[in-house]
């Protein structure tokens, strides 16, 4: 049972992992927290589902399941990256040199009219998709997982790889590392800081556009406000991890999801939220920059 | 007024406060007679609310359509409450302010008993078409009715049918924390007694999309079958997911789950569900041409639909009959009236409950609802 629990925990941390990255990405660069960034994974859940149907109906996904698969996760990067920028464009840029409070407002701003619009677009009634994947159980070592959680492991242990070698190895990688170090520097020896900027958001947004189709599948359903839970909880493993810290981010969201499934199956169900945020404020207090957050002097 | 006009010596400002005044008086157009119907219009359970709202809108309809009511035009208002006890009070408030003369409403317990302060206060008949926790009308307040029956029945019908045709002896529960969910799931508990052992009790957060890991508790526990008290958004992830970490015994609930988006959800996991509701409406013979028309406008009834017809019927015949759209008349005649709607005979006793009700066992078969199991001695 312990391990059937560290599966649960692990494909929920993972989602919260993918989430937390965009998060953490965004303020690293621009000490700004996205708040709108929750609607966008739930507007890649919502392309997932709305995808996936499409395909189902014209008989893709009978008959090739991978290909499908395929063309949802890069349908919904595609359509995820573009809110991703328009969102940068339109609620961040004009505001990047105003007082620190306004660009939160017009994030929380984002966040509403994004809700609105896609439940005025969608319907405010839940989005429900039926099985693709085969809900049976297979057993691992006498324990029973599901296919899925298996599925979603490993696609966001193989997205995180991506990026950290996205970051660690190309030059983009190198101008978005030093953008986040020292923006005026990274500007005065020829780094392009909005075009760093608008990629940061773009990469936010894929893996977050990710995140949703994989709970789009893996629930099944996805209404307009799953996006404030979820970016509740992918903010908390941000900040549990050490915000702008993108190791942290995925460490974060793992021990997160583990938390939640392991407080819920031993302890108590009924405050699973509860043991999310009482592990949050413990680290806090133990160390106030996260757990592999940098000391706060690197950044003067 | 005309002495604080005088005072005041500022033609203006009277002129601005009369305008306010008025505004507020005149938004009531004196050739209409207002009703309002509230539920949850949005979100997760948004289904159930627009059930309400269309059940009640073909009965303003069928009124407007003949003679009106005492000679004029019903107006029908939508509250959205969003299940959220604050908003639901919020709409209260705005209803009463909009002067209706009664309300069909609200769909959940935990919206329904608050809001309900606010239309005691005011003197306005509620009638709920799926508010089942006792307490709705164990509060005696004589403005308060429904037209369905209460958690202490359908717990006991859900208990008995887990001890006597499932035979189980290990039962764990879940419940939802809301005012209903959790009701129910200590009323079935209750009268459970100590014919099957509850070998595991524990809440969920409705809202949440993810039970696996107090599922995967659950299984631990060997139950023969679980209980759930709450709504379909929650049931049909709980089935789905029992499945996927292999908890296969039956899942039995309550009417908050009987919904065709439950069996959208959950899929195939939701064959051979057990939940507790009242006889299927559609097959009375009274309800054939409601139904008719009801699909014509809105497509396939839902399990609440027929019961917010019937509480408009209620609510609109209570006013003819008394005359008036004075609340305490209207109360009157709705308590001392029998009137024969489409889901059966409908008569108040002196709390506001029905003075018959039933509840039966449904399975989930195929995707579909079906009557499976009635408690023996009735």
């Amino acid at each position: 049972m312990l391990l059937q629990q560290i599966v649960n925990g692990l494909a929920l941390g993972a989602v919260y992992a993918l989430i937390a990255l965009g998060y953490t990405m965004v303020y690293g660069v621009l000490e700004l927290i996205n708040f709108a960034h929750g609607e966008i994974y739930m507007i890649g859940a919502y392309l997932g589902i709305l995808l996936l149907t499409f395909f189902t109906a014209v008989g893709l996904t009978q008959h090739h399941l991978v290909l499908s698969l395929f063309l949802v996760f890069v349908g919904a990067a595609l359509y995820c990256a573009g809110y991703g920028l328009t969102l940068e464009r339109v609620a961040y840029r004009p505001l990047r040199h105003a007082n620190r409070l306004s660009p939160l407002i017009s994030a929380i701003g984002m966040s509403i009219f994004l809700q609105n619009y896609v439940m005025l677009a969608q319907g405010s009634t839940d989005k429900v998709f039926p099985h693709l994947l085969p809900s049976e159980p297979v057993a691992v070592l006498g324990v029973p997982i599901s296919l899925l959680q298996i599925f979603i492991i490993l696609t966001s242990i193989f997205l995180m790889i991506g990026l950290s070698l996205f970051v660690k190895k190309t030059r983009l990688g190198k101008a978005m590392r030093a953008t986040a170090q020292d923006k005026r520097m990274a500007g005065l020896v020829g780094i392009d800081i909005n075009k760093v900027i608008a990629i940061t958001f773009v990469i936010g947004s894929i893996l977050a556009s990710a995140a949703g189709v994989m709970v789009a599948i893996y629930y099944g359903l996805v209404n307009f406000f799953i996006g404030y839970v979820a970016g509740i909880k992918a903010f908390t493993a941000a900040v549990l991890g050490g915000i702008g810290n993108i190791p942290g981010a995925m460490a974060g969201g793992f021990i997160l999801g583990l938390v939640e499934s392991l407080g819920a199956g031993y302890l108590s169900s009924e405050y699973k939220d509860v043991f999310a945020f009482l592990i949050l404020i413990v680290v806090l207090i133990l160390r106030p920059s996260g757990l592999l957050g940098e000391k706060a002097s690197e950044k003067v | 007024m005309i002495e604080i006009f005088r005072r005041i010596h500022s033609p203006l400002l009277a002129v601005l406060i009369f305008a306010l005044f008025g505004g507020t008086g005149c938004s009531r157009p004196a050739d209409t007679i207002r009703i309002a119907v509230a539920g949850p219009m949005t979100g997760d359970q948004s289904k159930q609310g627009n059930d309400l709202k269309n059940g009640v809108e073909l009965a303003v309809a069928k009124w407007n359509e003949t003679s009106g009511l005492l000679g004029k035009k019903v107006e029908l208002l939508v509250g959205d409450d969003q299940h959220d006890p604050k908003q639901a009070v919020a709409i209260a408030n705005k209803f009463v302010n909009s002067g209706v003369v009664g309300v069909v409403g609200h769909w959940n317990s935990s919206a329904s008993i608050p809001a309900s302060e606010v239309y005691h206060r005011a003197d306005i008949p509620m009638i709920t078409p799926a508010s089942t926790n006792p307490r709705v009308t164990d509060r005696g307040y004589s403005n308060v009715f429904r037209v369905c029956g209460r958690d202490d029945q359908q717990g006991k019908v859900a208990a008995e049918f887990v001890a006597a045709q499932l035979k189980a002896k290990r039962v764990a529960v879940l419940h939802d924390k809301t005012t209903y969910g959790q009701g129910l799931a200590d009323e079935f508990k209750k009268a459970l007694g100590n014919r099957a052992e509850v070998v595991y009790y524990s809440g969920i957060i409705q809202g949440d999309k993810d039970f696996r890991g107090v599922l995967t508790t659950v299984v631990s526990k060997k139950p023969d079958v679980y209980f759930f008290g709450g709504i379909y958004p929650e049931g049909g992830l709980l089935v789905k997911q029992a499945k996927e970490v292999g908890l296969n015994v039956p899942m039995v609930s309550g009417d908050g789950v009987i919904d065709q988006v439950f069996v959208q959800i959950a899929g195939e996991a939701a064959d051979g569900t057990y939940l507790t509701f009242s006889p299927d409406t559609t097959k009375l013979p009274a309800a054939q041409e409601v139904l008719k028309q009801y699909r014509a406008r809105y497509g396939e009834p839902g399990p609440y639909s027929f019961y917010a017809y019937d509480a408009a019927q209620v609510l609109l015949n209570a006013v003819q009959k008394a005359g008036t759209t004075d609340g305490f008349g209207i109360n009157q005649a709705i308590r001392t009236t029998s009137y024969d709607g489409i889901t059966g005979r409908l008569q108040f006793d002196s709390k506001g409950d029905l003075l018959t009700t039933q509840y039966v066992v449904w399975i989930t078969k195929n995707g579909q609802f079906e009557e499976f199991w009635k408690p023996s001695g009735r």
